[in-house]
């Protein structure tokens, strides 16, 4: 069990709302499109988040396939929030709550017991209350953060045209292209690595996969 | 609006950086607590020693009275509080981080290879760091005066309280306690330290610290129309409202946590050969003296301090110190409009944003300041939060703590000399871990992947082990790697405190700290 | 109202799981719930294999939990749910067709005790079966970008190399510059994005210089 992936954290937030005011809150996250970026500019300038998911899910909308399971019958509609960002929760929720308060607020305001994201330990309480554990994480690239990835695009780009561009000058134009190519991407050079460590616990759970690993393998050389 | 504070009753490390207000020296040491009932006995006796932060009024006057001859204040590890006989209750509701200690946080706060805490000083070595005592002093012999008056209450109560034995000092000799000074040149204390900086100049400003309410702009938070207002007091001390409009994780009951606050002391060695040697080596194809490069490090020029946003090339250096000199020639012949316009340069030393600088251009958006501090700077879209400093309001540290070891001899990596470095915050997971791990060993909110803080970074000496100067992309020039950075700076010990409020030790003391 | 933002979807599904026990012994979601956390992670994750994944997760919902009050109604769910989801690049269908054709078997051991998978024999049962349980996304956010994992993977490899390429030669006078540039092009071979590159998952670096 994990909600860490290298330097991405998985997040799941399962959240009673009203059926009517889930209706609300549909409308509102289609303003949020419609209005894009204005409400969201606060959460792409954060830039700690590879993608992030609201799915409302009606009470009568849970999934039924076949006659045998049993119909659900539900007081309450469910917003799934599903997030992939980087850091963990204990370290950057002060950052989202005091960078974009009232987005988190327009998010999950129509939400039971929602409390405001300020003050921020009763907003953090009712995230990590409600919050689902992953049983399994995968991150395609755990040595990348968001801002790696966004980077790491841009200078791949911007590369391939650099390539094309020197094809025709002597050196010295060369070098003078070169180095404008460096300040012109400065901003995308920072060294790859691996991730801060996100958590004492998580350490030890590291430490105990790792011992896990080894055990099997020795298991594995004495069957063999 | 927090109501006043009762300085009376908060410590006055907490509100003071005695280092400013003429005491250069001081003494730390640790003690052990062997029985609940002797330890209390000492506390008590050690009360009326304690330095609060009331106001020193006389400390613009010549007559100096109210200040006192050495200072002294005390703080507890969670190991230490278990040993006074504390409640359970009340153990059980310290944060997470206190009570580990630093020792099992290493891998969050970079302490491996060199820094791993099996190369700590002797003193730090099992779990018996109980208490922090501090003094600071006007002179060392005062310092020493007020240590003798310490041990002669630890005679008198035959054995329950011990110091702990342990720190490395000068010659490789182990000693009971930790002296640190000021580094003195032609006999004045300067605010240096010995890498040859100017250190400890952005320091916040909070409400009801007692502080001249001159020194806030740059050091409180910062407000969309560029005026600066006082952080919550809650920031840095327990009981009071902070930023988040809500009272500080803090143990029961009220009356233990009020007017304290945590503390981080840490002992970090500076190799100062290695320093040199790396200064040195890079300078020869930097495009600038040895003294800018310094101050890409940085964020300051190394002699004065001044921001680079302000001077942020060798010429523009020349033309501060040039204009600085002759204001400051014209001050002291009593030209009121020349002290004037000194007061206002010397306040944009600490009153500064990096709005003009988004590149890094002037100030390298790794440098220390730059990282440590971050102001305004990670809103990189005017707008996109609901404050400029949404970032950096909790994350503020209060900055405490003086140089040691290296006075007249030679200073190489062996030779003892460092920063006894003491960092005051209402929460050290959120305020101090963060800013270590995220801002000095990792740079992920600065869009700058895993580089790291060129001169407190857990460097290794690799190729990626880097730092970028930037340029302004309009002149052609490339930016400047600074590559295979070395371990500057290697952690030699420390551990986390919680300093209680003279009411708390008082309780604690009396053995009637009750949750119930 | 979207799955999608851009070229890159997030697929969210609710799988129901037979209530009961198997042998007597374990009940159904718990011998899922052992399957999911005994999978390999990183590049040893079946994910790994699956074309275009950006992120996936698999959990299972036992029943909504939340703090309750007088003004609070109580729900409880009558079946639980194993949840997979996944941000990945491209169209649905080829994507769950991907992963059927790589992950076959940690399909079937993962979904076995699923409400009606017992009918699901091939790519084509996968994908509508996946469907069935699928969840329109109300406001997806994409704060990455949208393009196919392998260019991503790709842009990722050359971000190290070239990195390490423009510090290891600072300062190198233009002819020597060139030719060191012209190699290190040869080497990295941009228009190749399967090779060199970083894999799906990897954890560790291997430095250049």
């Amino acid at each position: 069990m994990s909600n860490v992936a290298g330097k991405a954290y998985g997040m799941n937030v399962l959240t009673p709302l009203r059926w009517w005011t889930a209706l609300w809150q549909k409308l509102i996250f289609w303003v949020v499109v419609k209005t894009f970026p204005y409400f969201l500019k606060g959460l792409l300038t954060l830039s700690l988040i590879h993608y992030a998911r609201w799915t409302i899910i009606n009470r009568w909308s849970f999934p039924r396939l076949d006659k045998s399971q049993p119909k659900e019958k539900l007081s309450y509609s469910y917003m799934l929030f599903e997030s992939n960002f980087n850091g963990s929760w204990d370290q950057y929720i002060d950052s989202f709550s005091f960078a974009i308060p009232s987005g988190l607020d327009m998010f999950w305001r129509w939400n039971i017991k929602y409390p405001k994201s300020i003050p921020l330990h009763d907003f953090y309480n009712y995230i990590r209350f409600n919050q689902i554990e992953s049983g399994h994480y995968y991150n395609a690239y755990p040595l990348a953060a968001a801002n790696d990835v966004k980077t790491a695009q841009k200078l791949f780009t911007n590369l391939g045209t650099f390539q094309q561009n020197i094809a025709n000058l002597n050196d010295e134009e060369f070098l003078q292209a070169y180095q404008q190519f460096l300040a012109d991407n400065q901003h995308s050079l920072g060294s790859m690595g691996e991730s801060p460590l996100m958590s004492a616990s998580h350490e030890l759970v590291q430490e105990h996969q790792h011992a896990n690993i080894m055990m099997a393998r020795a298991a594995g050389k004495q069957e063999a | 609006m927090n109501r006043p504070l009762d300085l009376y009753d908060i410590q006055g490390n907490i509100c003071k950086g005695y280092g400013r207000f003429g005491f250069p020296k001081a003494r730390y040491f640790f003690l052990e607590f062997h029985d609940y009932a002797g330890g209390r006995n000492f506390l008590q006796q050690l009360i009326p020693l304690i330095t609060t932060a009331e106001p020193w009024t006389g400390r613009k006057q010549p007559d100096q009275s109210d200040k006192p001859a050495a200072t002294t204040n005390i703080a507890f590890t969670y190991h230490g509080l278990c040993a006074l006989g504390l409640p359970r209750r009340s153990l059980d509701g310290f944060p997470q981080e206190f009570k580990m200690g630093m020792k099992p946080r290493a891998a969050i706060l970079g302490d491996n290879g060199p820094s791993s805490p099996q190369h700590w000083d002797p003193v730090w070595q099992g779990d018996t760091v109980h208490a922090w005592v501090s003094i600071n002093g006007q002179t060392q012999e005062t310092v020493e005066q007020r240590f003798a008056d310490i041990e002669a209450l630890m005679q008198s109560v035959q054995g329950s309280v011990s110091i702990r034995p342990g720190h490395k000092g000068p010659d490789g000799k182990m000693l009971p306690y930790q002296d640190a000074s000021a580094v003195f040149e032609n006999g004045k204390a300067t605010p240096k330290e010995h890498f040859g900086f100017v250190d400890g100049i952005g320091n916040p400003y909070f409400e009801g610290c007692g502080n001249d309410p001159e020194r806030l702009p740059g050091r409180g938070k910062l407000n969309r129309d560029g005026k600066w207002e006082p952080l919550a007091t809650g920031e840095f001390i327990l009981g009071h409202i902070d930023e988040a409009k809500e009272y500080p994780l803090a143990p029961e009951p009220h009356l233990l946590a009020r007017n304290g606050t945590f503390m981080v002391y840490r002992k970090l060695h500076e190799n100062v050969k290695t320093f040199n040697d790396y200064v040195d080596n890079m300078a020869k194809d930097f495009d600038g003296s040895r003294e800018l490069l310094m101050a890409k490090f940085s964020g300051r020029w190394p002699d004065n301090g001044a921001p680079l946003v302000l001077a942020p090339d060798d010429k523009a250096k020349a033309e501060l110190d040039q204009k600085m000199a002759e204001l400051q020639k014209k001050a002291a012949e009593g030209d009121a409009c020349a002290i004037g316009q000194l007061k206002a340069l010397e306040e944009q030393w600490i009153n500064f944003t990096y709005n003009d600088d988004k590149h890094g251009a002037k100030c390298p958006i790794g440098a220390h300041i730059r990282r440590t501090n971050t102001r305004g700077s990670l809103e990189t879209e005017k707008g996109a939060f609901d404050r400029p400093g949404a970032l950096v309001d909790r994350r503020r540290l209060m900055r405490r703590g003086l140089p040691y070891g290296g006075h007249d001899e030679l200073t190489n990596d062996d030779s003892e000399q460092g920063i006894i470095f003491m960092c005051i915050s209402a929460s050290i997971e959120r305020q101090f871990e963060f800013v270590q791990q995220q801002w000095v060993n990792y740079s992920n909110d600065f869009h700058l992947g895993n580089d790291r803080d060129v001169l407190i970074g857990a460097n290794n000496g690799k190729l990626t082990d880097k730092h970028i100067v930037q340029v302004n992309p309009k002149e052609g020039k490339a930016p400047f790697f600074c590559t295979h950075m070395p371990r500057m700076v290697e952690t030699r010990g420390g551990d986390y405190f919680f300093i209680p409020s003279i009411t708390a030790l008082d309780m604690i003391a009396q053995g009637i700290i009750d949750p119930t | 109202m979207a799955n999608t933002f851009g070229n890159s979807y997030g697929l969210t599904t609710l799988c129901p799981l037979i209530n009961g026990v198997h042998d007597e012994q374990s009940s159904y979601d718990k011998i899922t719930r052992r399957r999911i956390q005994r999978l390999e992670e990183d590049a040893g994750s079946p994910f790994a294999r699956i074309p275009n994944t950006y992120f996936a997760r698999l959990f299972i919902l036992n029943d909504v939990f939340f703090q309750q009050g007088n003004d609070v109604a109580r729900d409880h769910l009558k079946s639980k749910y194993l949840v997979f989801t996944s941000n990945f690049h491209g169209e649905l269908e080829p994507y769950l067709t991907g992963m059927w054709n790589n992950a076959e078997a940690d399909i079937r051991s993962l979904w076995q005790y699923a409400v009606a998978f017992d009918k699901v024999q091939n790519a084509d049962d996968f994908v509508a079966y996946i469907k069935k349980c699928q969840l329109t996304t109300t406001l997806f956010f994409n704060g990455s970008n949208d393009v196919a994992l392998k260019e991503q993977l790709k842009a990722l490899y050359v971000k190290q190399a070239f990195s390490e390429f423009a510090l290891a030669h600072q300062g190198q006078d233009a002819t020597a510059l060139r030719t060191a540039f012209n190699n290190f092009m040869a080497e990295i071979k941009l228009d190749d994005l399967n090779q060199p590159s970083w894999t799906p998952g990897q954890t560790r670096l291997q430095n250049m210089y």
